[in-house]
């Protein structure tokens, strides 16, 4: 009895530290960058700002690199879309004797390094672009370009995958059904499987679109002279860091806590709104309409407190991180003037003792910042308003959601989007995620 | 509107697997048709042959006197009921109903007409807004029907599209859909592996083995005369006693069985006739056998009562009898005589030698 | 004539416009995007590194010196091997390894407990978490290890304030930060083909294994391992693949001393400026892969389907 409890305790010890592995790093980056010091920190904490959101947005070179990304994404979505969809088609089609050496192909880009598709693709359009006699302004050379074609080379596997799991669903008698019933075969393409893949196009571009987004590995060969955000970020964070990074980085995170929160709720809804209709289906009544507007009316104002608090978070984390940040800053400058003159004085009186030996006390440099300097002013805000407390409300929010949904939501395939946060999911999210590598 | 289907010598092979060999046959305009045969004895694939999803490996299908030969399934006048419906999900009841014609181009307001008057038809008026997944199976069922009939096809082909209802759905539905055929008036071509929904809906019953039509008939000769030992085991329940032939005189055979002698008839639908000397089976259906009176004086077999099963309507007895490995079946209408049955008691069983089968030996159905 | 006949069944199925799009774009696909790139790098690394203009001239002939470099290094240098280039291959091979190693024992068991332990509300909020730290890209998650790990970082004031050490601890140096960040950067690749494995196993089967006194660590080696292998072998596989040819987690977490052979690739495309030599490299890295691959497929006897799902 004692060692189950105690393998139980143990269990649990894993699972927290587990985790605290996990957000652990997340949480620390975010909490630096509202603490004004010039250098990404914790402690000692200066002064409660968020002016490194306004260096981030003013930040010329990442700006000009986040444009680019966001072009190539786009470019990067409308290629390996349809190449996923019509890797996927073929799939199904092709010869089961050729099949298997098909597979290996399309599938190969996910599993070859990063490095190599960008130096491949490099390499490739350039010799064609020497082949043809091409300038140096052409699209052979062009930063933008390659990293789209580069890019799309993996990218478009991802969607396959996307396509195939789907495409794993779809009822080939349907298709027959279309065909018997006088459609031809383009009408049935448009009219049968196109509206059923629907919600596969969507999650592929979502994620060919992250995954395009986030990839470093091979853009950073193949953008030769252009910039994506990726590439900015990864010479800032090479050549000295700033806590302006950490702000991008609280960004992304509060956008994706806001992303999963409402594809949650989405999902609910959907469940919800299945099991109206075979709850209906069984009993064989109208109560169907009844059903499908109480859900919605449930989940809406969930939906709209979310949104609520979210904005109402980041409104009153910007006011109180820009009034009375000057004030902080200065009163902990002055302090840490004192904590300055204080050492340099120390120092002094130690080398008027030691005098004899000069040279051998070496004071430590500025590798511990004083800590008694702190300014008092802002530790009541930070209690509130600090980045952790936000996240755990909207955390804590769509956890409320989750616990109340497994109650009357089984697990099943919704149709939405074909939960792009669903576990089953999640695996090719993360690989594409993780293309960059 | 309704054609007549003709196969002329279709062999369909996968690879060296025959699905369906040398079929020659004929189905009438109008008339309700049905291939019975166990999963895998080829008929799904002959329905898929004739609605235009396979082609034959050998021979030719005239729909109508025309060979379909190099026509697609879209522009064959037929119209496939799958087993599981394939109703298309994402759309609504009426756009499932009148796909057929919004592939043709007819405008939303003429098909909106046609499906009503179809709704109307398959009984589900004013249901055409909810999405297919909101309805019953038997509804859907309905809907599949309507689909169907929508495309005005000449020939309407059903691939066991009752099987997935429950037993008393199923019973409803079976003669729902003879009505529905007898309204609209075309070919109806059925598949299924339930002999009750062969019987009762049908006009003439293909029974398949192995990709071979065994016998074609309507109901009652199938049942009454079977021409092969498969036909007779797979069709309703037989008590069987195998033997050899003694003498074949007049329709009608001596075969002296591990049972005893036995008369039984020899069917005109035989595909094998008997001679003497051969090995034979007869067959005695339960509801023929009884017990023997004084002056029965041929086909009387000594039986023990084993078990008996009571089921409202009929009483089922079971019997041990020396040579037969099988307990002997006999069903009795309940007029009330149970009490003057035991277990363990002896009696005498009879079966008219008119309804009793013989037939030359053969494979027979699996149990 | 087998393809003939294959193409007009192609054609008639899916209509001239349909079969073109699709032959068309897989075709784009499988040639001028993953075939022909690899083949033309292949060929790049046997070449030797010429100005734009001899390229193509007199002097464009095959050599194999770049291969050659790798292994036994400059002509002029006086060791006999390339000592430099091949400690940092093996080294990169052998970290991928560990840090695969550690990424299987810390999620194997997080995966287990949230297939098979965890229940309801909880288990779905513990893996819809998991994915947050995963649309934070990768360069971000190195970045939080450089300021965790830094000399004035959270862990070092930790330590300084505890009295434990009196200097910060050189991580980064010690490249401690790199291989944290590694681990953490390719923890949920690991975590979901593992779960997604784990979670389809019917628990009645851990049941009856208990219920016939299985031991639980022989509960997981006898029943749930096996059953899981797919989804281990896949979990491993991407791990090590992205580990051995990670780039951005080296360059920012990497000690100054040390470098990963993607960097060595890297800086023969950039500063280096030799291409064909940093292609050698490129296909060394590749081969590396491919044979990892066919390793992994071997000694687990799965198919590439369950690799890379």
């Amino acid at each position: 009895m004692i060692t189950d409890r105690l393998g139980k305790y143990a269990v649990l010890l894993f699972v927290v530290m587990f985790f605290a592995y996990l957000f652990g790093p997340l949480i620390i980056m975010s909490i630096t960058a509202f603490n004004s010091a010039d250098f990404p920190r914790v402690s000692p904490w200066d002064c409660f700002s968020v002016e490194w959101f306004d260096v981030l947005v003013n930040d010329d070179k990442l700006m000009d690199g986040l444009r680019n990304s966001l072009i190539i994404g786009i470019g990067v979505v409308a290629l390996s879309v349809p190449i996923g969809l019509a890797g996927a088609l073929m799939l199904m089609q092709i010869s089961p004797r050729v099949r298997p050496w098909y597979y290996t192909i399309v599938v190969s880009p996910i599993l070859i390094p990063g490095v190599v598709l960008g130096i491949s693709t490099l390499i490739f359009w350039d010799r064609l672009g020497a082949m043809f006699n091409a300038n140096y302004e052409s699209i052979f050379y062009d930063g933008i370009f390659l990293t789209i074609v580069g890019q799309t080379t993996f990218i478009s596997a991802y969607s396959m995958l996307v396509f195939i799991s789907r495409l794993q669903r779809f009822d080939p008698a349907l298709e027959e059904a279309a065909l018997d019933l006088g459609a031809s075969h383009v009408q049935t393409f448009r009219k049968i499987l196109l509206p059923f893949l629907k919600p596969a196009i969507g999650s592929a571009a979502v994620l060919a679109f992250l995954a395009s987004f986030e990839n470093y590995n091979t853009t950073v060969f193949t953008i030769t002279s252009e910039s994506t955000l990726t590439t900015v970020l990864a010479s800032k964070v090479r050549y000295g860091i700033n806590p302006s990074i950490s702000a991008l980085a609280v960004t992304i995170v509060v956008l994706t806590l806001f992303a999963a929160a409402i594809m949650e709720i989405k999902k609910r809804r959907t469940d919800a709104f299945e099991k109206a209709i075979s709850k209906a289906v069984i009993e064989g009544t109208d109560a169907l309409s009844k059903l499908g507007r109480k859900s919605n009316r449930l989940i809406d104002p969930a939906f709209a407190m979310i949104i609520v608090i979210f904005l109402a978070g980041l409104g009153t984390a910007y006011y109180s991180g820009t009034v009375g940040v000057d004030e902080c800053k200065t009163s902990v400058k002055e302090a840490k003037k004192l904590e300055t003159q204080r050492r340099v004085d120390e120092r002094r009186k130690k080398q008027m003792f030691e005098g004899a030996q000069p040279g051998t006390q070496q004071a430590a440099p500025n590798t511990t910042a004083p800590s008694t300097g702190k300014a008092k002013g802002t530790e009541g805000y930070q209690g509130i308003f600090a980045p952790t407390n936000l996240e755990s409300q909207v955390k804590g929010d769509s956890g409320a959601a989750n616990d109340a949904a497994t109650d009357d939501a089984p697990a099943k395939g919704t149709e939405g989007y074909q939960g792009i946060f669903a576990p089953t999911n999640l695996e090719s999210q993360v690989k594409g995620e993780e293309s960059s590598n | 509107m309704s054609a007549d289907v003709r196969l002329e010598n279709v062999w369909i092979k996968f690879g060296s697997f025959v699905a369906a060999r040398e079929i020659e046959l004929t189905i009438k305009g109008g008339e309700f048709f049905s291939f019975l045969g166990p999963s895998g004895c080829g008929k799904t694939t002959i329905l898929r042959a004739v609605s235009g999803f396979l082609k034959p490996s050998e021979g030719n299908i005239l729909i109508g006197g025309k060979d379909m030969a190099g026509i697609g399934p879209n522009r064959r006048p037929t119209a496939l009921i799958f087993q599981n419906l394939a109703l298309f999900p994402l759309m609504t009841v009426w756009e499932n109903i009148t796909f057929a014609l919004e592939v043709k181009g007819v405008n939303a307001t003429e098909r909106r007409k046609k499906a009503d008057e179809l709704l109307e038809l398959i009984a589900l008026p004013g249901q055409g807004e909810k999405m297919v997944g909101e309805l019953s199976g038997g509804q859907r069922q309905r809907v599949a029907i309507a689909r169907a009939l929508a495309a005005e096809p000449e020939v309407l082909l059903l691939d066991e599209p009752l099987s997935a209802l429950d037993l008393k759905l199923r019973q409803h539905m079976r003669t729902e859909l003879r009505s529905i055929q007898r309204r609209v008036g075309i070919t109806f071509i059925y598949i299924t592996h339930d002999q009750g929904e062969a019987l009762t809906m049908s006009d003439n019953v293909a029974v398949m083995r192995d990709g071979v039509i065994e016998q074609v008939g309507d109901g009652t000769t199938i049942y009454d005369a079977p021409g092969s030992p498969f036909v007779a085991s797979f069709v309703g329940e037989n008590n069987l006693f195998r033997g050899t032939v003694e003498s074949v005189d007049n329709g009608m055979a001596t075969v002296t069985t591990t049972v005893g002698t036995l008369l039984a008839k020899t069917p005109v639908t035989a595909s094998n006739p008997l001679k003497v000397g051969d090995t034979a089976y007869v067959f005695q259906r339960p509801e023929s056998l009884r017990f023997a009176k004084p002056d029965n004086q041929i086909n009387r077999i000594k039986a023990t009562i084993v078990n008996e099963e009571f089921e409202g309507n009929f009483w089922q007895v079971y019997f041990e009898v020396p040579g037969s490995t099988k307990p002997v079946k006999m069903s009795m209408v309940n007029d009330g005589s149970s009490s003057e049955r035991r277990r363990g008691e002896v009696v005498e069983l009879v079966c008219e030698p008119e309804l009793s089968v013989a037939l030359a030996e053969g494979p027979l159905a699996a149990e | 004539m087998a393809l003939y006949n294959y193409l007009k069944n192609f054609f008639t199925r899916n209509g001239v416009f349909l079969s073109v799009f699709l032959l068309g774009v897989v075709g784009f696909w499988i040639f001028f995007l993953i075939i022909l790139p690899q083949i033309f790098m292949f060929d790049f690394s046997f070449r030797f590194n010429l100005p734009p203009a001899e390229q193509g001239g007199p002097n464009d002939v095959y050599t194999i010196s770049h291969y050659k470099f790798l292994l036994f290094g400059s002509a002029l240098s006086e060791d006999s091997y390339n000592v430099i280039d091949l400690t940092v291959f093996l080294r990169t091979i052998v970290t991928a390894v560990f840090v695969t190693l550690f990424d299987f024992i810390i999620c194997y068991p997080i995966a287990y407990y949230l297939a098979q332990v965890a229940k309801g509300g909880w288990a779905r909020l513990m893996v819809l978490s998991l994915i947050v730290p995963f649309w934070v890209n990768e360069i971000l998650r190195a970045f939080a290890f450089r300021i965790i790990f830094g000399s004035n970082g959270v862990i070092n004031d930790a330590l300084m304030a505890m009295g434990i050490v009196d200097d910060p601890y050189p991580f980064i140096r010690e490249n401690i930060a790199l291989y944290a960040g590694l681990g953490y950067a390719f923890v949920l690749l690991m975590i979901f083909p593992l779960y997604n494995a784990v979670e389809s196993l019917d628990k009645n089967q851990i049941e009856a294994a208990r219920d016939l006194g299985s031991p639980w660590w022989r509960i997981h080696w006898r029943v749930v391992m096996p059953f899981a292998k797919p989804g281990i072998s896949s979990g491993c596989t991407m791990v090590f693949m992205l580990s051995a040819g990670a780039l951005a987690a080296p360059q920012i977490l990497g000690g100054p001393s040390s470098l990963w052979f993607t960097q060595i690739i890297y800086q023969w495309f950039n500063t280096g400026g030799n291409w064909p030599r940093g292609s050698a490299y490129a296909i060394v890295l590749l081969i590396t892969s491919i044979v990892f691959v066919l390793l992994v497929m071997k000694i687990f006897k799965v198919k590439l389907g369950e690799i890379a799902r």
